[in-house]
């Protein structure tokens, strides 16, 4: 008697800690506006982490992209580059994202309930190097060009139509542009957007080729820009251009020190479309990884901007850079790309400043590129090895079509167990509703995540959990026939099925822990599913509904008959 | 007390030819097939865009659109090899386009963004949406094949030691065998139905490793515990005991299964369908490899290895003196 007292009790806790492990409770989560702010909101649920396949959302993985030069120790570029993923995606503000390290050399990134493909791997992928060159005042492109038409010559590249002469875009009289009338401490380098607005006025006014360079490839095709260093090209020669520049040749044909940038911007002079280039000193005044925060603004002059502050040292490193450039033009170049316009220096500048963003984009751009700012640049460029994107609506119609199939089936087994089994049916069909629960909350409990595979291996394992109980049963029947009374043949019958369940189980389990270790996502939640049902199939059949025999044998004082 | 199968004495074991006969033919037809598939469509096995690499769009539409506008629009987006399907409703296609732009700045999602673009255009913006896209990249193909190959090789590996710790050799060996078996007619349905293989339908292949195994091993557990009763019996009559009495529980067991994985495959949707269809398939391969191959083939090696006199668990005197019942036939590895 004492013995059943210990085994209702046991069972009685297992509920309970079961219902503790299902109970629904306070989740934070980071929401988004529409206006791009966060909010922290509380929902309460029950603690059941559902796949992306069935929530919607987005997994991907990054390996490290080597088709820029080698990496040499890549286990150690992906741990940085990790924290700089997560800190990135976190930012995004969807709660339950999964950032993680898979092998040597792949980042896995899960973010639920988003579905804006292009956006998601550009915040995962994009390098967000920031640094802060300036604009080449020694003419170095302008000398070089007669060699690069002889490489251009020599490699073939386009020479077919021959630039226009077109009036570019005057200076537009930066220098109420970049103020020094700030503090110097926090001085904003001013760009681009004034200095467009001046460009459509003044465009027609000046016109300047780059004097003295006739005929050439590549002379015919840049024209010389408004400040030193800076030139435009016809954006239908932008793919020819790319490629020339990219070309080792090319490069080596350029002044030592400086380095051929394109710009973000474009400007429209004469119906067609031009975009920047420039010529920069190679060595950056600064880089991005003394800046501490970033963050979108728009201003009716500038349009949207990015705001950042550097910290202390980056401060004092870019007061005294800034200052021995005073007069010049400081290209803001992240990622290789120009941001904006460059602004002219008209005094030191401290910690803080703003990048203007290109034409066209709007706040969610601005928004963006201030996370990958704050989180820093990645250490290796990444690329993009799969994705997989579900969409919310599929989610849902599979954990729809998984909940009916999971009736249907449960219902079935019930009534077979009934018809079957009769009274001892019914124990196993209480044994059955306690396996469901203590499968979820040990699935909970475990804070695993529940997917597509793993609800059909749910369904499965309550097919599969009702053989323990048939083996007992027929044990048990097997023993009665044999004429043993009711009370050994139940003891016996629990007894000779063992092994049998025990072995078959553990066989089912090692091959789910092999799943679990080879498989990935949707694949490891049906291992876990599966060895969770098996656990709990082993609990319910061999010790639950034992001890309902043994409550109903208590109860019935020596039963001469077994309903089975 | 309402009872089946109960109390039958069939001679379950006697025409194991004919069974194995069967079971051979399924898996040389099956193996045929995958031959023909290879010259048909060029890859023996439909595997999933996960071991091929490549992008895979599910698109949902707000009318049935043809399906020859489809192809053709993606044809025109530079993707002539890719695959239309239905996908459960005539509303639903899945476009799947092979391969990369391997040039050195090609982004994997190139494909589908330039798929969805010429849809847009053809279609017109919100007639459409992609509710479900993967894009896998060559060198995730590769990984997930080898890991696929490592986890069914690495679990026969395990459960046979498992096996051959639990129970004797003999045994272990016979189950493995079995379960081989039901590796190669599953494969054999796989290319029948020419089912996509994905990492689902190989954690369904894993599952109905398990639960053949678990048939198996309920009925050498039985073999074992009457092996000791009976010391005077043939491994022959048994092999026929143990199968017989645990027949209510096989066909009970393998009803309750059925009608979840049935369930599952009628209810569950399209994602799930491959996985559905091959528990269902495991369930019978399952039931039949552990009468009619474990069975045999444990009394093959026990007629090639008998058991030693006075092998102190099983029977050993049986298994000795008459090891596969010699008085009407040898059923196994006669030669």
């Amino acid at each position: 008697m004492s013995n059943l007292k210990y085994r209702l009790g046991l069972i009685v806790a297992l509920i309970l800690l079961s219902g503790y492990a299902l109970y629904p409770r306070d989740v934070k989560t980071r929401q988004r506006r529409a206006d791009g702010t966060f909010y922290d909101t509380t929902t309460r649920r029950v603690p059941l982490r559902k796949g992306l396949d069935l929530s919607g959302g987005m997994h991907l993985a990054l390996d490290v992209d080597e088709s820029k030069g080698t990496v040499a120790n890549k286990s150690e570029a992906i741990d940085r580059a990790l924290k700089v993923v997560r800190t990135r995606i976190e930012g995004l503000g969807v709660s339950e994202t999964v950032i993680q390290k898979a092998g040597n050399d792949r980042i896995l990134v899960d973010i639920p309930g988003i579905d804006d493909r292009e956006r998601a791997i550009k915040i995962a992928q994009d390098q967000a190097f920031l640094q802060f060159q300036i604009t080449d005042k020694t003419k170095g492109l302008e000398k070089a060009l007669p060699r690069l038409d002889a490489i251009a010559k020599e490699r073939g590249y386009d020479v077919a139509s021959a630039g226009p002469k077109v009036a570019t875009p005057a200076s537009p009289g930066l220098s109420g542009l970049l103020t020094g009338a700030d503090s110097s401490d926090s001085a904003k380098a001013r760009t681009a957007a004034t200095a467009k607005k001046n460009d459509t006025t003044k465009a027609k006014a000046d016109s300047a080729t780059i004097p003295g360079l006739t005929g050439g490839a590549i002379s015919k095709k840049i024209l010389a820009g408004q400040m030193p260093g800076q030139f435009l090209y016809d954006i239908a020669d932008q793919d020819m251009l790319k490629r020339f520049f990219a070309d080792s040749a090319v490069q080596a044909a350029l002044p030592p020190g400086k380095v051929v940038r394109f710009g973000s911007d474009s400007t429209a002079i004469q119906n067609k479309v031009y975009r920047f280039l420039y010529l920069l000193d190679a060595r950056p005044i600064i880089t991005g990884e003394y800046l501490t925060d970033a963050k979108p603004n728009t201003s009716p002059l500038e349009g949207t901007v990015v705001e950042f502050q550097l910290n202390n040292e980056g401060g004092r490193r870019f007061q005294r850079e800034t200052g021995k450039h005073v007069g010049d033009y400081m290209a803001i170049v992240l990622d290789d790309i120009v941001m904006g316009m460059p602004p002219v220096i008209n005094s030191a500048i401290g910690t803080r400043g703003q990048i203007t963003m290109g034409q066209g984009r709007d706040l969610q751009n601005a928004q963006d590129l201030s996370l990958v700012l704050k989180a820093g640049a990645l250490p290796v460029p990444l690329k993009v090895a799969e994705v997989r994107n579900i969409g919310p609506s599929l989610g849902r119609d599979s954990i729809n079509n998984a909940f009916k199939a999971g009736t249907i089936a449960i219902v079935l087994i019930v009534a077979i167990m009934l018809v079957f089994y009769r009274f001892s049916g019914f124990l196993a069909v209480a044994g059955l509703a306690l396996y469901v629960l203590y499968t979820l909350a040990t699935l909970a409990g475990f804070d695993a995540v529940l997917t597509l595979p793993g609800l059909a291996g749910f369904v499965l394992s309550i097919g599969i959990a009702v053989d323990a109980n048939v083996l007992i049963f027929e044990r048990i029947r097997e023993e009665l026939d044999r004429g043993k009374t009711v009370r050994t043949a139940i003891d016996e019958g629990f007894f000779h099925a063992r092994s049998a369940i025990i072995d078959s189980n553990v066989t089912t389990i090692l091959t789910a822990a092999v799943l679990y270790q080879y498989g990935s996502g949707p694949v490891r939640g049906f291992a876990v599913t599966l060895i969770a049902g098996i656990v709990a199939s082993m609990i319910t059949s061999m010790f639950v509904v034992r001890t309902f025999y043994l409550l109903w044998l208590n109860r019935s004082r020596g039963a001469q008959t077994l309903s089975i | 007390m309402l009872r089946i199968f109960h109390g039958t004495n069939y001679d379950f074991i006697r025409p194991w030819r004919i069974a194995v006969g069967v079971t051979i033919a399924f898996i040389v037809a099956g193996f045929v097939m995958l031959g023909v598939h290879e010259a048909r469509y060029g890859s023996a096995l439909n595997q999933s865009i996960e071991f091929t690499g490549g992008t895979l769009m599910q698109l949902e539409f707000t009318q049935p659109p043809n399906v020859g506008d489809i192809r053709a629009t993606v044809d025109a987006a530079g993707f002539p090899n890719s695959e239309i399907q239905q996908f459960g409703s005539p509303r639903e296609f899945t476009v799947r386009a092979g391969g990369h732009a391997e040039g050195a700045n090609a982004a994997v999602e190139t494909t589908a963004n330039q798929i969805q673009a010429a849809l847009t255009q053809k279609f017109g913006a919100g007639t459409f949406k992609v509710v479900r896209t993967e894009i896998v990249g060559p060198r995730v193909g590769e990984e997930l094949t080898r890991n696929a190959i490592i986890a069914i090789l690495l679990s026969l590996v395990i459960t046979m030691i498992y096996l051959a710790f639990r129970f004797e050799w003999r045994f272990g060996v016979a189950a493995v065998i079995a379960t081989v078996h039901d590796l190669l007619s599953t494969l054999a349905f796989l290319a029948i139905m020419r089912l996509e293989v994905s990492l689902t339908v190989i954690a369904a292949l894993l599952t109905v490793i398990g639960y053949s195994l678990n048939d198996t091993i309920i009925i050498f557990d039985r073999v074992r515990e009457d092996l000791k009763k009976n010391r005077t019996d043939s491994l022959y009559t048994v092999l026929n005991k143990s199968i017989n009495e645990t027949l209510p529980r096989s066909v009970l067991t393998h009803v309750t299964v059925a009608a979840a994985t049935l369930s599952l495959l009628l209810f569950a949707g399209e994602v799930i369908r491959p996985f559905s269809w091959i528990m269902l398939f495991g369930i019978v391969t399952g039931t039949f490899s552990s009468i009619y191959i474990a069975g045999p083939v444990l009394l093959w090696i026990e007629r090639r290895w008998p058991r030693a006199k006075g092998d102190r668990n099983l029977a050993s005197r049986a298994a000795a003196k008459d090891a596969v019942r010699p008085e009407t036939r040898t059923p196994v590895g006669a030669r």
